[in-house]
């Protein structure tokens, strides 16, 4: 024992001056890790980047679950019946007859809220109108409330339909079957006295400007381009929405759409109950992905592999599709307005077919969420808000893929660190023998470049917003581009300063434009995966890898490709009039993020390029 | 180059004060943030909140006691004022705000030349930006948070206490105990400011023992214990009644408020069993005062850096920080340029503190507007806020001590036995 004793000791307190150790120690452990950045750099690179082509691998998550035991999904009896599927089908009549006879907007809505009084449900109609940059639009709700018979209606449930349907981006197709599905529904559930929280039927008009403005109206929200009506019958407070969306005559598939305005998730619970409940009647999806195979597997792969790589390319899809909705903020449907009001809700999908399904199966699937969410006795609030659905049955829980983000974001940092320490000091050379010296690294100067690149990151905003870029697309971009091309130039004429006893400007900016970088993406991930990982892809190795060098060519061509990075997105001319729509009426700020936090931080990079070395 | 702003400032440097205080008059006329920030839990506690005096005052103005509740915190002195004098108009009220930071700034500007012993010196302009374009304290100034208010009259303490005016330095320090109860730990070396032999003049690189005056000591802390005693009389024939007492300084001790904040008794408090309380308050406040002691007895040699070490304590362990009283901390920096080349990791603090910035607002979003997140979020970044002041303040006391020794030399290094 006591041979052990003193051989520990003889490792962890060895004889001699414990400070002189204490320092050699760190002295040593200092340099193992100054000496081996690059490798923990580099590898944090690889593991992160390698992290996120794995997120749609079968090896990572798991299978889907309940949380809240309150919903208890699928144990009640339904009883929507062919009556009811008789009563869609006349009013899909009617609604055709109105579309046939290219009704107005008004003259809809009135028609609709007169379906719903015949019902003997308390209706109403909205006028709104939206003034952008970018056009205006103008159209009228129809909502209808039954009150609870059960309770006081401080709560209440949303069944949504909007006029235009989401598929082919929403670009003009009606979604009359999610429509005439909302009229029967109601006409159903008010004969049923199980009901704790009241039913809201909302018709929206348009796809996403007719819901912006009936939730402002109901939450009493002003915003400053929008002319609304007040609403005339009001409810509780909005727990859950389940939005219709059934363009085609018959479907085969339920696709849910969930991503929500800002990058918001509803929570989980609420998809995984719409999985549960109809998974012995109509299958779920996610998105309109079939999982139809799209590659040709050869044949002398081992069956384990081969459904491992169908399962990925499947997976990898949804995941490409969450980010795209994700990452720029749109949301993928009307759904995603409601979570602004921190409103859980999504789109059912009923992805069109030839069969075999209807009215019937969707009638049953609906009441069976309801009767699920009516269950609720306070908002769901567990934290599993934070996931991303690889397919309708597995998912990835935010420790699965956060720390892919983090990894490149950490990365980053670890250069920027190393640029920062290394800008300390110079070696210098005389006829003794080349020795390190210590120099001065004046940080003000270096910060009023970076904030300056931001308030042009602003004016570039102010500009954007004006009907006048809008219309004049084109010149407009130029300009922009002219702008932010021709002032960082500037940097050119900055004078070279005495290296021995000022470390360069450039390298200083480099340095903190790293950090500054990854402490946004670190800090984006837990807001929206999504962006953060396409800000991860964007910088993280552009921003790196830049060269110090004292050649006008590789520094101007340097240049060139940064500016490219950072106004890239000026020629996506169809994406920035929808994004700077967004802003506008939905109130999505990628447009703002990108402007100001994203171009800014990419021209740090290009001035660092054409300062003096 | 360089040398020509430095110039340029020299010339400029008397200009400077009045330009960042009339933009941050702009500033204040121009945005009316304060709707937006009203209910921001960093930026006003629920000692300092707005909305909290406004209360107060409405109910003192229609004949109820307001301490007879549980919402009105502040001080009697502020019930006086706002009842009487100052009217409570919004518009007033934020230049009444943004001219306090600038008497702050004025003040801090100050400080920075009695330290230097210069009636006037290029850094000047620098100084008062770091107090005015800081924005752990103009936002809360936004916000009408009235740890402005406690800032100032930190400044004015121990600015006073640098010119030698002992009166004026001992009485802006009576009342800023009145404001704030945890101020009461920089009596102490405010008072040794007062009687030392080298008032504010920096030490710090020439370290020696400080020969105390009894007789000095003894009748400063006798002043200010008579300011204080006098300004208690007032506020309790003001208030009608002692019950502001448990209301204003003991919700410092007893914690009676549990809305979120930036600093680390909040959470604690709520997941608190009942029967621990009084035993982890006992902690929690034995905990501040342990840092007096040391401090002053470590820099006896130059009291104002270790009331500025101090104030860094205090905005990270008191019960009801604010924004603001680390960003007091933080722009006081500027007054101890001799320590910047001693500090060991002054960039993975700024960086800690960028973090923390950024995600408390965020946090605090994801969990009571957007609900996407929940309390354990917004109390892990008031954590990161925590250390990042914890670095900040060890660096500090390292330089601090560091700078005794001189400039490092190739082949040496310090240790701490």
């Amino acid at each position: 024992m006591d041979r052990i004793r003193t051989r520990l000791r003889a490792i962890f307190r060895p004889e001699g001056d414990q400070s002189l150790l204490r320092l050699q120690r760190r002295r040593k452990l200092v340099s193992a890790l100054t000496q081996r950045v690059d490798l923990i750099k580099w590898s944090f690179f690889l593991v992160g980047y390698l992290w996120m082509l794995a997120l749609p691998s079968q090896q990572l998550g798991r299978g889907i679950y309940i949380d809240e035991n309150a919903l208890q999904p699928g144990q009640v009896n339904t009883y929507w019946n062919w009556g009811d599927v008789a009563a869609a089908d006349r009013y899909l009549e009617q609604l055709e007859g109105l579309r046939d006879a290219n009704a107005s907007s008004h003259l809809r809505a009135s028609t609709l809220a007169a379906e719903f009084m015949k019902l003997g449900i308390p209706a109403s109609t909205q006028n709104y109108r939206f003034s952008s940059s970018v056009g205006t639009v103008e159209g009228t709700n129809a909502y209808a409330i039954i009150s609870s018979p059960r309770t006081s209606g401080t709560e209440a449930m949303v069944i949504s339909a909007s006029w235009v349907s989401r598929i082919d981006e929403a670009n003009g197709a009606l979604n009359l079957r999610g429509v005439s599905t909302v009229l029967a529904l109601a006409g159903f559930l008010k004969k049923y006295s199980l009901w704790a929280k009241d039913i809201v039927f909302v018709v929206s008009d348009g796809h996403m400007d007719g819901m912006q403005a009936w939730l402002n109206a109901y939450h009493g929200r002003t915003q400053s381009n929008l002319e609304a009506d007040e609403l005339e019958l009001t409810s509780g407070v909005i727990w859950t929405a389940l939005n219709i969306d059934y363009p085609g005559h018959s479907f085969s598939h339920l696709g849910i759409f969930h991503e929500g305005i800002n990058g918001r998730l509803p929570n989980q619970d609420l998809l995984n109950s719409l999985t549960w409940i109809a998974r012995w009647t109509v299958p779920v999806i996610i998105y309109d992905h079939l999982e139809t195979p799209r590659l040709q597997i050869p044949s002398w792969m081992p069956n384990s592999l081969r459904d491992e790589i169908r399962t990925y390319d499947y997976r990898s899809r949804n995941v490409l599709r969450h980010v795209k909705h994700q990452a720029r903020g749109r949301g993928s449907g009307v759904h995603g307005l409601f979570h602004q009001f921190r409103i859980d809700a999504f789109t059912m999908f009923a992805l069109p077919a030839t069969g075999p399904h209807g009215f019937h199966a969707l009638g049953h699937i609906i009441e069976s969420t309801l009767r699920t969410t009516n269950n609720l006795l306070e908002r769901l609030h567990a934290s599993i808000f934070f996931y991303i659905l690889t397919a309708s049955e597995h998912f990835l829980k935010i420790g699965s893929y956060l720390p892919s983000a983090i990894m490149i974001s950490v990365a980053m940092m670890f250069s920027g660190l190393k640029v920062w320490s290394d800008s300390a000091w110079v070696m210098s050379s005389d006829e003794k023998g080349s020795t390190w010296i210590q120099r001065r690294r004046p940080v003000l100067p270096v910060l009023v470049i970076m904030f300056s690149t931001h308030i042009l990151g602003c004016s570039v905003f102010a500009l954007t917003k004006t009907s006048w870029f809008i219309n004049n697309l084109k010149t407009s971009s130029a300009i922009i581009l002219a702008l932010c091309g021709t002032l960082p130039l500037s940097a050119l004429f900055v004078p070279k300063q005495n290296p021995h006893t000022v470390a360069p400007m450039s390298q200083l900016l480099k340095a903190l434009n790293l950090c500054f970088a990854s402490t946004v993406i670190s800090i984006t991930t837990v807001v929206n995966f999504s962006l953060a990982a396409t800000l991860a892809i964007l910088l993280g190795i552009p921003l790196t890898v830049s060269l110090s060098s004292s050649l006008l060519p590789l520094r101007l061509g340097q240049y060139g490709a940064y500016l490219s990075l950072a106004l890239g997105w000026l020629s996506a001319q169809e994406e920035i009039r929808s994004a700077l729509w967004d802003w506008q009426i939905l109130g999505v700020w990628f447009a703002p993020f990108v402007c100001i936090v994203y171009t800014p931080l990419v021209l740090q990079a290009a001035i660092a390029c054409l300062l003096p070395v | 180059m360089l040398r020509v702003t430095a110039l340029r400032m020299a010339k400029s440097t008397t200009l400077t004060l009045p330009a960042l205080a009339g933009c941050r008059i702009a500033l204040a006329l121009a945005t009316d943030l304060y709707d937006t920030l009203k209910h921001n839990h960093q930026l006003a506690s629920p000692l300092t909140s707005y909305l909290n005096l406004q209360e107060g005052v409405f109910l003192f103005k229609n004949g109820v006691n307001p301490y007879s509740g549980g919402v009105f915190r502040h001080s009697p002195i502020l019930l006086s004022l706002f009842t009487t004098v100052i009217p409570t108009s919004r518009r007033l009220a934020s230049i009444l705000w943004t001219l306090s930071d600038i008497a702050g700034a004025w003040a801090l500007v100050q400080l920075w030349r009695a330290r230097q012993r210069a009636p006037q010196t290029s850094r000047d302009g620098l100084v008062a930006a770091a107090y005015l374009l800081n924005p752990y304290l103009f936002l809360p100034t936004l916000a009408l948070s009235s740890s402005t208010f406690e800032n100032t009259l930190t400044l004015l303490s121990l600015m006073f206490a640098a010119q030698g005016n002992a009166s004026l330095a001992l009485v802006s320090a009576a009342i800023l105990l009145h404001l704030s109860l945890p101020s009461i730990l920089l009596s102490a070396p405010l008072i040794l400011l007062l009687s030392s032999s080298n008032g504010p003049l920096s030490q710090l690189a020439s370290p020696r023992a400080f020969t105390p005056n009894d007789k000095k000591w003894i009748a400063l802390l006798g002043e200010y214990v008579a300011y204080a005693v006098f300004l208690s009389v007032i506020s309790t024939l003001v208030s009608g009644g002692l019950s502001w007492i448990p209301q204003t300084w003991g919700a410092n001790i007893t914690l009676p408020d549990l809305t979120p904040n930036v600093g680390v008794w909040w959470y604690f408090f709520t997941e608190m069993f009942d029967h621990f309380r009084p035993f982890f308050l006992m902690v929690f406040s034995v905990h501040l005062i342990i840092y007096v002691a040391p401090l002053c007895i470590k820099f006896q040699y130059d009291p104002l850096y270790a009331a500025f070490v101090l104030l860094g304590v205090l905005g990270t362990f008191k019960a009801y920080p604010t924004m603001a009283d680390i960003g007091l901390f933080a722009s006081m920096f500027a007054v101890f340029p001799e320590l910047f080349p001693y500090l060991r990791h002054p960039i993975v603090t700024i960086l800690l503190h960028l973090h923390a910035a950024l995600l408390m607002p965020l946090f605090h979003h994801l969990w009571l507007s957007q609900g996407t997140a929940n309390a354990n979020f917004f109390y892990a970044t008031t954590l990161v806020f925590a250390c990042a002041n914890g670095a900040a303040l060890t660096d500090c006391i390292w330089a601090g001590l560091r700078i005794a020794i001189g400039a490092p030399e190739e082949g040496f290094s310090v240790v701490q036995e």
